[in-house]
């Protein structure tokens, strides 16, 4: 007689699975329990369990727990994980993991249960336990009481065969998958469902058929969750899902069928988007300075995480259309882009579109454009044969508005990514806008400063922060604005040997003078590293050199020198940096005299290890002395409490909380310069992602101005 | 907390010369007033100059900055300069962070 598909299961189950009737005796006893137990089957059918597998001292707990039950008492122990010791034949205790179940069959019970050995599991294998344990849990009894467990199951759970063919789906696989019924999923080639999808991984990277867990198990490949991202074809619904299978063996060890639970973390990793994204986009925005490329920055920004296509539109006094910036997914795009544009009114319709958000301030979503829209808002023939062509699925229109003051627009359409824009897409966007707006206005208001001192200003910055092997580094750099030509804060990096060093500090002066002062500083750093290693001794030198100048000529300095794991670090006269690991904010170093200021000093070398995933910001004294409406300092403690919440350590993650804590607080423009620069030391976790998104070219950068925007390097494109 | 004091220059006049006492934020904004009254007290012929920073409650990097020019314009042109410490924290940290604590000619505020 052929077994039934439960004893199928129970025969081929990595699980121990012992059954015992009402008296405690043995009635099934499977080959992983004589595995597990060291026992055959035959030995075992027929005694007492509690003989066989239950440790002497625990055996009266177990004959009373059964006895209570059997007189209507509460079945606690059962139908739930425990962990109990069990004993083996050979009388040696071992931890199990088991659970128990009754069944009633009208005159008796009797009870089941799946145990396994957990003396030397790993995480992986728990994993794979639990999904296992699901399914025997289910399928004990009867496929109807399968049914109704797994059938009740949130997740989305599939069996397939060998062919890939589905053997089972629960119903919230068959809506997921989007089937009216199973006899429906399960005569669809499986090939056929994955094409009514756009499948990708979390780096944006195609995902084919054979990269699905359950196929890799059945390739005989192991197969770790795969975190996808799915746009159906038909409707451009995007959703995130977690994969995870794990195989059902045959009695030779061969993969039978493999079971796959898909679990929908949509929301969860939307809202970690979110939060990246925002990071980023506030590091980009905060920290530029340039008009134009803030614009473009802003329009970069939102492609590809939002949409496919952003175009930011600015509003002049008229309420038209004044300075446009356009991104697109593929470059090669634009120059549709740019022809659409020459179609489009000087005068925007206050009553749709643009115009409309213009006037009014509000946000529009189209989810769904239909072509009987693009005719209708075709100009001519061409016009319309270029609307077509960007293949238009959804759009947005959100506001940037400072304060009651509507200063344009963005625009964010999708197209070839097939994905429907939704109101998550709004928030967002106008989370960006938000932002945007105050970028915008800043970039305006520093775009009127003197050309002479931007000039100037370029002699004292790196023109790009170097690549660090093992390290990321961002900057961020906001110069006094009022009264002062040049502000005095610069920054540098350069490597010497297998080191690096770094340095920053403040020349306390402004104007011309102050400009040609960092140059000295910066040459004589650089000059002097040649020959010498210690931090402290080429502040010394700084020192010296800034002593043998006519006039007073003084500078704080804060010099770090990286060697592979170490850092070691010298202060002179300027705020100590700060060092971030994964739990708390510290300062590194020991105060020093300024330099160029005073007689018969000295400064001291402090050095640490390193460690990965932690984050070393040296920062000049703008951001702390930065003031606020009410005569306030921005101060160490609230510089402290913003690094404390940023969520991950990355350079770029610290410099945008740092900026955009400075931005909440100041309300008008900076008295001081303002600098700062992030170490990231890479975990080997974030440098093999950014090694792979290098590799795929997923994380597309923004374009970066390495010197003034908050630029994450050592991943760029 | 709003800003405690406005930046006020008191000048109090000794048997040995005259005091200038300073509270408030001596920084960017401030700095040029302070250059300013002190250039017209010695411009009249004061020979021995005394800065009470005691009630000073903010003082940046370009405050700082001045005292070093007096102290070195002091000893240049052979006239006294003594500078009183301030009491607040936020505007002595500076001073020892820098060194400028120990290598001034500081002394400490006397109690009231």
């Amino acid at each position: 007689m052929a077994p039934t598909l439960a004893e199928f299961i129970i025969d081929r189950a990595y699980s121990a699975v012992v059954s015992m009737d009402d008296r405690g005796v043995v009635t099934a006893w499977n080959p992983a329990a004589e595995n597990v137990f060291g026992l055959k089957r035959d030995q075992a059918v027929g005694r007492p369990v509690a003989d066989l597998i239950v440790p002497e001292r625990l055996r009266a707990a177990h004959a009373e727990g059964l006895r209570r039950f059997l007189a209507g008492g509460e079945g606690r122990i059962l139908d739930r994980r425990l962990e109990l010791t069990g004993l083996r034949a050979d009388g040696t205790e071992f931890p199990v993991e088991l659970t128990i179940s009754a069944l009633h069959d009208g005159s008796h019970w009797s009870f089941h249960s799946f145990i396994r050995d957990i003396t030397e599991r790993t995480e992986g294998e728990r994993e794979r336990e639990r999904l296992v344990e699901e399914l025997h849990r289910a399928l004990r009894g009867s496929e109807r009481r399968f049914e109704a467990i797994v059938g009740s199951l949130g997740d989305a759970v599939t069996i397939r065969d060998r062919e890939h063919r589905f053997l089972y789906a629960n119903p919230a696989a068959v809506a997921q998958l989007g089937f009216a019924s199973w006899e429906e999923l399960r005569d669809t080639p499986p090939a056929a469902i994955m094409d009514e999808y756009l499948v990708t991984g979390e780096d944006g990277r195609e995902i084919r058929m054979e990269d699905i867990p359950s196929v890799r198990i059945l390739n005989g490949e192991t197969a770790e969750p795969l975190l996808i991202r799915t746009v159906t074809r038909d409707s451009g619904r995007e959703r995130w899902n977690l994969l995870k299978a794990a195989p059902l063996l045959d009695e030779a060890g061969e993969v039978e069928a493999t079971i796959m639970i898909i679990e929908d973390v949509t929301e969860q990793k939307r809202v970690e988007l979110q939060g990246t994204f925002l990071a980023e986009a506030s590091a980009l925005l905060a920290s530029s300075l340039d008009y134009q490329q803030t614009l473009r920055n802003v329009a970069e920004l939102a492609v590809p995480e939002v949409a496919d296509w952003c175009a930011v539109d600015l509003m002049d006094e008229d309420g038209d259309r004044d300075s446009v910036a356009v991104a697109h997914v593929d470059p090669a795009r634009l120059e549709l882009a740019r022809e659409l544009r020459g179609y489009e009114p000087e005068r925007l319709d206050p009553d749709q579109g643009l115009g409309l958000v213009f006037r009014t301030g509000e946000s529009l979503l189209y989810p769904e454009i239909p072509d009987e829209l693009l005719v209708e808002g075709a100009v001519d023939e061409r016009h319309l044969e270029l609307l077509r062509a960007v293949g238009f699925r959804s759009a947005l229109v959100v506001p940037v508005r400072l304060g009651e003051r509507i200063l344009g627009a963005l625009t964010l359409v999708t197209s070839d990514s097939g994905r429907v824009l939704d109101e998550f897409d709004q928030q967002l966007a106008e989370q960006v806008a938000a932002r945007a707006a105050v970028a915008i206005e800043n970039s305006r208001l520093y775009s009127q400063r003197s050309s002479i001192a931007r000039t100037l200003q370029q002699s004292l910055l790196p023109e790009q922060l170097p690549e660090i092997p093992g390290y990321e580094l961002a900057s961020f750099y906001l110069p006094a604005m009022e009264g002062s030509l040049v502000g005095g804060d610069f920054y540098d990096v350069w490597p010497v040997g297998d080191s690096w060093l770094v340095i920053i500090g403040d020349v306390t002066g402004k104007g011309v003078d102050a400009a040609a002062l960092t140059s000295l500083v910066r040459h004589t750093m650089r000059t002097a590293s040649e020959f010498l290693t210690s931090p402290a001794e080429l502040l010394a030198r700084v020192d010296a050199t800034l002593k043998q100048r006519p006039t007073l000529s003084v500078c704080t300095a804060l010099c770090v020198r990286l060697s592979d794991d170490r850092a070691t670090v010298a202060v002179g006269g300027h705020p100590l940096p700060l060092y971030l690991t994964r739990d708390r904010v510290t300062t590194l170093g020991e105060h020093g005299p300024l330099l160029g200021a005073f007689a018969d000093v000295a400064w001291d070398d402090v050095t640490v290890e390193f460690e990965a995933g932690s984050t070393l910001l040296a920062y000049t004294d703008g951001i702390t002395d930065a003031i606020d409406g009410s005569g306030r300092r921005f101060g160490v403690e609230r510089l402290g409490t913003a690094l404390e919440h940023v969520g991950d350590r990355r350079a770029a993650s610290v410099i945008a909380s740092l900026a955009s804590a400075l931005a909440r607080f100041q309300t008008g423009a900076h008295a001081d310069d303002t600098a700062a620069i992030a170490l990231h030391r890479l975990s080997p976790a974030e440098a093999l992602k950014n090694a792979t998104d290098a590799r795929t070219g997923a994380n597309n950068g923004h374009g970066h101005d390495g010197r003034l925007a908050g630029a994450r390097h050592g991943q760029t494109n | 907390m709003v800003r405690p004091t406005e930046f006020k220059i008191t000048r109090g006049d000794t048997q040995t010369g005259v005091t200038l006492s300073i509270s408030g934020d001596l920084d960017l904004g401030t700095v040029p007033v302070l250059a300013e009254s002190v250039e017209r007290h010695l411009g009249d012929g004061v020979e021995t100059l005394t800065l009470d920073l005691g009630e000073l409650s903010f003082m940046d990097s370009t405050g700082l900055r001045l005292l070093i020019e007096l102290d070195q314009q002091a000893r240049r042109e052979g006239w006294d300069l003594t500078l009183i410490r301030p009491r607040h924290e936020t505007a002595s940290t500076v001073l020892k962070a820098t060194g400028a604590d120990s290598a001034l000619a500081f002394k400490d505020s006397p109690e009231r």
